[in-house]
């Protein structure tokens, strides 16, 4: 089961505006197999949330290679993209980024209209999420009507929709005091562990990657750091 | 598909803003309601005048003296229209002409005991009342032997009748009346119904309908400018009129535009060319008012896709594609202005139900007319929501996820 999910080659990202240009990513190669739990780390502006995005398919490399379960992700349409992350990625925002007024169980069946399941199966199975993550008893909130911690909860079950391998959150547990975090990490340390899914976070907080079992440190676009906490594997 | 969700998705959008949304839709709203209100009240109008001219008869027609075409040449009494040319008409078009006479009226005072009143005579000739819809209810109509016989004859309508002698049948009974500055006496020989057209309701004069040989009209000579005449109605009435005026011109030894003809149908024509007209113009003030309801509607939506533009990146970051996103808006616009639309074929009805309520007027509802103005307020609200969508549609989704 050591398969290669994602494979970045040489990518770099490059910001410009007018006559200012920052490079976010500077020529950064990375591979990461299926069922690895990263934790990314790095000083603020080190590029960490660029090269999330990039993974994540919302945003494009200005040069270099990124292959998702081997294909070229960089040939893909914009619709394309938006059937990879809808598939195959479920991303957690730090800001939550819960559609407004509408319920905790409708977030969470978004991802299934545009994935086209079928009226009367998206419910039950949103119902499901919303169970793993322990919020049965919220499905028919408002995300206005929700705790931090709740909210994060909603937005995993919803990355959660349409099974994807991949997991990606950037600063997940950075709007959350210690105990909602902890809460966090540990759904995520369950998916990882009992779902097999790949999961890749982004922390400011050493205690939150030491959940995980690789940590990549960032500084100034480049990989620094790339360590292993569980030993050989 | 996404169809479902994103009437749903529209319909709490636009409920989430009422005023909002209430305002938008107005332009639609008073561009809708206007045009159904005043198509409406035409298409009432145009029924009640149809059924006028039907009751009042299809079928006529004058034929007159043209004073224009005279004017320079004093007239003379061989130019009028005298009693040998009416029946060389009637020998020239026996199946074409069902009636004719010379068409002359008066109006006396009059005074039946102590009840006053006033008499509107219409002079006729024999068998009038087998052509106008007439009902005798007593006695009988004006006939050849009156006419001939220049007798002091009337026939009057049942109001009259009631009015005057307080009975109905008043066969046999007088009114003294003033025809021509002398006085006579006309004995009633008949009393007629009739429905009253709206043109009997517009004349709410005093007088009471009545009729007599119009050869008591005739004083002078027994010439007339002006002829009535009740024709075929198989025939076409432009055709069969210039016919009519030509072979009279004729015989007269005349130019021939010397005489005109006037038929029901062909004013029913002209009024109808007026409506079409009056729809042309409806249907332009309908056009722009839809167009500034339409720019009502874009702006709106360009708001609410700024508004939404974070709500369009988590979508787009979830997996909506652009046509989703497209789909979402378009619908939302569209519905916005169908709701539009709804609400102003409501209101353009009550409004022309009110009118029509006044006027005492059936009020035409066209079913279609309805079914078309919801529809193109839609076609109007996906035209003008199609630049708003698109540009929902096209955003990036990492900027739109950055907007703030
Ligand atoms: N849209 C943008 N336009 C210009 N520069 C940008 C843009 N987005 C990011 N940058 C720049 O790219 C660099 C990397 O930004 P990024 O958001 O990846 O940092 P980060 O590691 O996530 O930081 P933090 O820990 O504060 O979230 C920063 O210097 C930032 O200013
Ligand atoms: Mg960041």
């Amino acid at each position: 089961m050591n398969e290669e999910i994602i494979k970045i080659e040489k990518l770099s990202k490059l910001y410009e505006n007018g006559d200012l240009s920052v490079k976010a990513l500077d020529n950064i190669s990375l591979s990461v197999t299926q069922g690895e739990f990263i934790a990314i780390m790095g000083a603020s502006g080190s590029g960490k949330s660029t090269l999330m995005n990039i993974l994540g398919c919302l945003d494009r490399p200005t040069e270099g290679y990124y292959y998702l379960e081997g294909i070229d992700v960089g040939e893909k349409t914009d619709d394309e993209l938006s059937e990879i992350r809808n598939r195959k990625i479920g991303f957690v925002f730090q800001s939550f980024n819960l559609i407004p007024r509408t319920s905790a169980l409708q977030n969470v069946e978004l991802p299934m209209i545009y994935g086209k399941v079928k009226a009367s199966e998206r419910t039950g199975m949103a119902l499901s999420l919303l169970e793993q993550v322990g919020l049965t008893d919220r499905a028919h909130h408002m995300p206005n009507e929700l705790s931090g911690g709740q909210k994060q909860r909603v937005a995993i079950a919803r990355a959660l929709a349409n099974c994807p391998q991949i997991i990606l959150a950037d600063e997940p547990t950075g709007n959350l005091d210690s105990h909602s975090s902890e809460e966090i990490m540990e759904i995520f340390a369950r998916l990882n562990r009992k779902e097999g899914n790949t999961v890749i976070i982004v922390t400011h907080e050493r205690d939150v990657a030491e959940f995980t079992d690789r940590i990549i440190t960032f500084k100034d676009g480049s990989v620094i750091k790339d360590e292993n906490l569980k030993g050989v594997s | 598909m996404l169809l479902t969700e994103n009437i749903k998705l529209a319909l709490s959008s636009i409920k989430m803003n009422k005023m909002r949304s209430f305002l938008t839709m107005l332009g639609i709203i008073i561009g809708i309601s206007s045009v159904i209100a005043i198509t409406s009240i035409g298409a009432s109008a145009e029924a009640v005048v149809s059924k006028e001219f039907q009751s009042f008869g299809m079928n006529n027609m004058y034929v007159y003296l043209n004073w224009e075409a005279v004017r320079d040449q004093p007239i003379q009494y061989a130019d009028l229209i005298l009693p040998e040319d009416i029946e060389a008409l009637q020998a020239r078009f026996p199946d074409d002409i069902l009636y004719v006479a010379p068409s002359i009226s008066a109006s006396s005072e009059t005074k039946v005991g102590r009840v006053r009143g006033k008499l509107g005579m219409t002079g006729v000739a024999a068998d009038y009342n087998k052509f106008y819809h007439m009902e005798m209810i007593h006695g009988r109509m004006i006939n050849q032997s009156d006419l001939d016989g220049k007798r002091d004859r009337i026939v009057i309508d049942e109001a009259a009748s009631g009015y005057f002698f307080n009975k109905s049948d008043s066969v046999g009974e007088t009114f003294t009346v003033t025809l021509n500055g002398e006085s006579r006496d006309l004995t009633v020989v008949g009393v007629f119904r009739k429905e009253a057209s709206l043109f009997d309701q517009l004349n709410t004069g005093e007088s009471y309908t009545t009729y007599i040989p119009y050869s008591l009209l005739q004083t002078v000579d027994d010439s007339t400018s002006y002829l009535e005449l009740y024709i075929n109605g198989d025939k076409d009435q432009t055709q069969l009129g210039g016919e009519i005026v030509r072979y009279l011109a004729r015989i007269k030894d005349k130019v021939p535009e010397f005489y005109r003809f006037e038929s029901a149908e062909v004013q029913m024509d002209m009024i109808n060319s007026v409506l079409g007209t009056l729809s042309i113009a409806i249907g332009a003030i309908a056009a722009i008012s839809l167009v500034v309801g339409g720019i009502g509607i874009m702006n709106i939506m360009l708001v609410s896709v700024t508004e939404r533009t974070r709500e369009i990146g988590i979508r787009k970051s979830l997996g909506a594609r652009t046509k989703d996103i497209l789909t979402q808006f378009l619908i939302e616009s569209m519905i916005l202005a169908a709701i539009g639309g709804m609400i102003g074929t409501l209101l353009g009805i009550g409004i022309a139900a009110i009118g029509m309520g006044i006027a005492g007027v059936a009020l035409i509802i066209d079913p279609m007319m309805i079914l078309l103005a919801v529809g193109f307020s839609a076609v109007v609200g996906m035209f003008f929501g199609l630049y708003p969508a698109r540009k929902a549609a096209r955003l990036d989704p990492i900027e739109a996820l950055r907007y703030e």
